[in-house]
């Protein structure tokens, strides 16, 4: 078990840059989220902790002592792969041996080690099919399986759960964070789906265009977004953006009425997210165009002038007809700078 | 000279269709001649004929048929009509072909020829050709180096060792084959076979001749070829040479010639095989009387004239006077020589006495050991074959199984599910049709006609039925010890041991390269790739054809390359042919050469499909890079490259080409494998076509219980 520190880590592919400097300090036992569009980097810097792609500059430490140059047998980390890369020829026994197998372990403590984890992921029944006579989720498990048998510093996920259908990925995602509670090992956990992450993590990494975003709690995350793409990625469904600008206390959207009270002067950008918007009185006014329900709440799709849109979350039931103009009041709202996309204090 | 046999294989197929032809030919002209003549020789015949011509306003039409598939082709195309009306060959076949009932007696001798002519063309009492030309060996030397040519074989060994140093020699000549080495056999007083026909092999006049030829050989490069023995007088660097007529052309500088000297130890002249060339009048030709014309004016003395003066020929009418001292030297030779063999039988004394003659130049036995086995060899070659069988077993065993194949279709049929289906299905069994009659014209009739020959004998231009006698004598190694490389089950051992070290090599190098172009450090992949899978795409016979002169003795890059790397400054001298080990290493390395694109090929395609991520897995479950490939590739490229291996070792086990060209069975017929063996009893071992036919069925039952094993083996069925 190990910390990870990256200190200012690139990764260029020629002259195309993948990561561009990252800096991330890692506590041992750490769950950390990387989360991202697809193509920001994610699956490389992965890689690059695994020593499947070599650094192409700045530093890479586990446990405290530097990796850079180590092969990926010696940096005693595990990875799950999209694809679960589970070796077809071997049975589910083999597979989830094989690391301790080519360690040259002793065949009883093989055995013995298989049969735990195997226990503990309900596997026991399916030890000795091959890797095609599973399904979907059973083959996930065997793949998590064949690297928490290693007992590794590290686990490195990717994406694992994107294969998987809804309702299997949500008992996944709870069965994740019941091992990490019991294997209390640090994990990276690649996925482009902010819900897994909010779920799962200890802290979030998020990642646009090879370089860190932000770096959080899921509160903090949620509540405090570092600028607009944080903002927008997180949270489901997701924050409006407005331009606005502000005058001696209070902050006009462009182009509506009402003014909201907000510090700040000159333009920038407003971000509010629907669950936090009260429809009904306030000095915005919108009319609604469509209304989505999900069964315990709703959506209201809201037109508040040209070009200017936002959706509010509603408990169900919900009286409001569609075509109806109603007041609204934002209870939080995010400023951010108009230009950069930061946040304003 | 293989090299020309085996190119000549592949024009055999043009011979066939000119076959069909012939017919056509035949009624364009009155008079079709066939000859396998070149160049001077060539335009001399034609001459010759067009002065004939006009005389008679008779029209000839000359074919010129290539000089290897001369005799098949004869064979073949007199008894079915399609032959020519006149033929020109050497008296060697004669026996053989009169036998066949290819010819017609010549009638009367056409004026005065010189000895033997007459004699040489006379069997039974009637002359069967008009005599031409002779032609023989005899000794060439280069007058620039030489005043007076030895006359006794003590002066040529006296000379041919002053003249022997830094590289030079004093005497070179081909002395591993049979045809040269007949001067001495004959002058020591030794014979091939005696007037029975059995071989005598064993006499001291043999052990003799074989020691003075080893004395000789001592001063000469070793086993040196044509080609060799020719280019060493070309670039001065032979004195003397020993060979025909028909080598001068080649040799391009000035050369003198003289008899053969007397043997020492006998008083006698050295005689070499004389060919007596004549004209013969084929069987079932159109015009046998015209032809019988055209055959005594060629032999005649107008015909002669202009063979001489025109084709350089030194021929055998007696009024014809030697324009020049090397004709006079070709006529004095005629005069002390040895009529080529018409017996056939003599055949079954060359290959032992070929074998016998490169052990004791080689030094690895002595003369007499040598021609003791040698003698033992062509007696079993001569032995007659199995007496004939009673048929009717045979019959009867085939008319039940054949019975018993009705039955079970029947059987069957009584199906009335499959009746059903059959009929629905009966406008599909229309579309398979051209194809199924394809299969059973290409590959079931000849193999049931192979299979059938098998059963039967052919010896000397008959066949009789002897059952499975071929088959008890090659499995129960009547006729050698299991231990002699002529014995089948030693054949059998080579031929497994060559499957499997090539296919290995195969494997191991293809599937090497495959993993090595998909690094990602190697450039020019694409390059890389195209060039590694040339070797395949070169006819394989061209390839070993340069493999064997890369390995050759004396001028083979192989040695030389050896002698660079091992620092010694200058070529090695192995004489790779002259141990099974290193014979069998130069096959080896020709065939792997030939075999590895292909496992390369089908391991670059299954590489392909094995997703990058099971490597990278493994990479992170701490597999080095040998486990990856033990426990992780290998595995999965294993579905690809068991057909392939499979296949590649049907391939390599009836991998005829590579043997034949390159060792030829050498030393001794011990590198040879079953497919080349098979191919020796029936085209070098006096047409035992029933015999060779035994061989192909048992090659054949062997690859069907390979294919089986094979198939349990994997698992699954494969082939
Ligand atoms: N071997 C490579 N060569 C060049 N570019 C690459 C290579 N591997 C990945 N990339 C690029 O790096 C970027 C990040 O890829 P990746 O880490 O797989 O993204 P994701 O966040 O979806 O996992 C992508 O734009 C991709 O095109
Ligand atoms: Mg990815």
């Amino acid at each position: 078990m190990a910390g990870v520190t990256l200190n200012g880590l690139y990764k260029r592919y020629g002259s195309t840059s993948v990561l561009e400097g990252i800096d991330l300090d890692v506590e041992d036992g750490e769950y950390i989220v990387l989360v991202g569009p697809s193509g920001c980097g994610k699956s490389t810097l992965l890689r690059c902790i695994a020593g499947l792609e070599e650094i192409t500059a700045g530093t890479l430490e586990i446990g405290g002592r530097r990796v850079n140059d180590l092969s990926p047998r010696a940096r005693n980390v595990a990875m799950v792969f999209q694809s679960y890369a589970l070796y077809p020829h071997m049975t589910v026994r083999r597979n989830m041996g094989f690391a301790l197998e080519v360690a040259r372990r002793p065949k009883a403590e093989i055995r013995e080690a298989v049969e735990d984890v195997a226990a503990m992921l309900d596997l026991v029944p399916l030890l000795d099919r091959l890797p095609g006579q599973l399904s979907g989720g059973q083959r996930q498990r065997v793949a998590m399986g064949r690297a928490i048998v290693r007992r590794p510093d590290v686990f490195l996920f990717d994406e694992p759960l994107s294969n998987l259908d809804a309702s299997l990925r949500h008992h996944m995602r709870v069965e994740l964070k019941h091992l990490h509670r019991r294997l209390q090992t640090t994990v990276f956990h690649v996925t482009h789906d902010q819900v897994e992450a909010l779920t799962l993590a200890d802290r979030i990494v998020v990642l646009h265009q090879g370089v860190v975003q932000q770096v959080g709690t899921p509160r903090e995350l949620f509540d405090r977004p570092a600028n607009t793409f944080v903002g927008t990625f997180i949270g489901s469904p997701s924050m409006a953006l407005l331009p606005a600008v502000g005058a001696g206390g209070t902050v006009r959207i462009d182009g509506l009425e009402g003014e909201l009270e907000l510090p700040g002067e000159g333009a920038m950008t407003l971000g509010l997210r629907p669950t936090d918007i009260e429809v009904g009185r306030g000095p915005l006014r919108g009319q609604i165009e469509v209304i989505e329900s999900l069964g315990a709440e709703a959506l209201l799709h809201l037109d508040l002038g040209p070009d200017r849109k936002l959706v509010a979350q509603v408990p169900e039931p919900c009286q409001a007809q569609p075509g109806e103009v109603v007041s609204l009041l934002p209870r939080v709202v995010h400023r951010f700078h108009a230009e950069t996309g930061e946040r304003l204090p | 000279m293989k090299a020309r046999r085996a190119l000549q294989a592949l024009l055999l197929c043009g011979v066939v269709v000119a076959c069909l032809l012939a017919p056509t030919w035949a009624h364009a002209a009155d008079l079709t001649v066939w000859h396998a003549y070149r160049g001077a020789e060539e335009a001399a015949l034609r001459e010759a004929v067009d002065r004939f011509a006009e005389g008679r306003g008779h029209r000839v039409r000359l074919v010129s048929v290539s000089f290897g598939v001369y005799d098949s082709k004869l064979e073949t195309a007199i008894p079915r009509g399609n032959g020519p009306d006149l033929f020109i060959a050497a008296q060697g076949n004669l026996g053989k072909w009169r036998r066949m009932g290819l010819l017609v007696p010549a009638g009367d001798v056409s004026g005065e020829h010189r000895d033997p002519a007459i004699e040489a063309l006379t069997e039974g009492g009637e002359l069967w050709g008009q005599p031409l030309a002779f032609k023989s060996l005899m000794l060439i030397y280069d007058p620039e180096v030489i005043d007076t040519p030895p006359r006794t074989t003590d002066e040529l060994l006296a000379l041919s060792a002053a003249l022997t140093e830094d590289g030079r020699y004093g005497l070179v000549y081909e002395a591993g084959t049979p045809f040269y080495h007949a001067p001495w056999m004959h002058g020591f007083g030794g014979a091939a076979i005696d007037e029975m026909g059995e071989p005598t092999l064993d006499t001291r006049a043999q052990v003799d001749a074989l020691t003075f030829a080893a004395e000789l050989a001592a001063l000469m490069p070793t086993a040196p070829s044509a080609d060799r023995v020719s280019s060493l007088y070309t670039e001065g660097r032979a004195a003397m040479i020993i060979d025909g007529p028909w080598r001068v052309a080649d040799l391009g500088r000035r050369v003198a010639a003289a008899p053969l000297p007397l043997v020492s130890p006998t008083g006698e002249p050295a005689r070499p095989y004389l060919t007596v060339e004549a004209a013969f009048v084929a069987a079932r030709g159109q015009d046998p009387e015209a032809a019988a014309e055209l055959a005594s004016f060629l032999s005649g003395v107008d015909g002669a004239q202009i063979r001489q003066e025109v084709g350089r020929q030194a021929v055998t009418a007696s009024r014809v006077v030697p324009s020049d001292p090397i004709l006079q030297v070709q006529l004095d030779q005629a005069a002390r020589s040895e009529p080529l063999p018409t017996d056939p039988e003599v055949q079954s004394a060359w290959e032992g006495l070929a074998r016998a003659l490169r052990q004791v130049l080689r030094g690895t036995v002595l003369p007499d050991r040598a021609m003791a086995a040698a003698q033992q060899h062509a007696t079993v070659l001569r032995r007659p074959p199995p007496p004939p069988a009673n048929p009717w077993p045979y019959g009867i065993v085939l008319a039940l199984l054949a019975l018993a194949g009705l039955g079970a279709l029947g059987y069957r049929l009584r199906d009335p599910d499959l009746r059903r289906r059959m009929l629905v299905h009966a406008p599909d069994y229309l579309w398979i049709a051209p194809a199924g009659l394809a299969m059973v014209v290409l590959v079931v009739v000849p193999f049931l006609t192979g299979a059938a020959v098998a059963l039967f004998a052919h010896h000397q231009g008959e066949w009789s039925f002897v059952g499975l006698a071929h088959f008890i004598d090659i499995l129960l190694a009547r006729d050698w010890p299991i231990t002699s490389p002529m014995s089948f089950g030693f054949t059998l051992v080579v031929t497994v041991l060559w499957t499997v070290s090539n296919v290995t090599l195969h494997v191991v190098i293809g599937v090497a390269l495959a993993m090595l172009l998909r690094e990602p450090w190697v450039g020019l992949r694409g390059v890389w790739r195209a060039l590694l899978i040339l070797p395949w795409a070169v006819p394989n016979y061209i390839t070993a054809l340069i493999w064997r002169s890369l390995f050759d003795a004396q001028v083979g890059a192989i040695n030389a390359i050896l002698g660079l790397l091992l620092l010694r400054g200058e070529a090695l001298q192995i004489d790779w042919f002259s141990s099974f080990a290193t014979g069998f290493a130069a096959n080896l390395t020709t065939n792997t050469w030939l075999g590895f694109p292909f496992m390369m090929v089908v391991t670059l395609g299954a590489l392909q499909s094995i997703p990058r991520d099971l490597e990278e897995a493994a990479e992170v479950d701490g597999a080095g890079a040998w486990q990856r490939f033990r426990h992780v590739t290998w595995p999965m490229l294993m579905p690809a490259l068991l057909p392939a291996m499979i296949l590649g070792s049907v391939w390599t086990f009836n991998m005829f080409n590579v043997i034949y060209l390159v060792s030829a069975g050498e030393p001794d017929g011990s590198t040879e494998i079953l497919i080349s063996e098979a191919y020796r009893w029936a085209f070098s071992r006096g047409n035992r076509y029933g015999y060779a036919a035994a061989y192909a069925v048992l090659i054949f039952l062997v690859l069907l219980f390979y294919s089986r094993l094979a198939n349990r083996l994997a698992g699954r069925k494969v082939l």
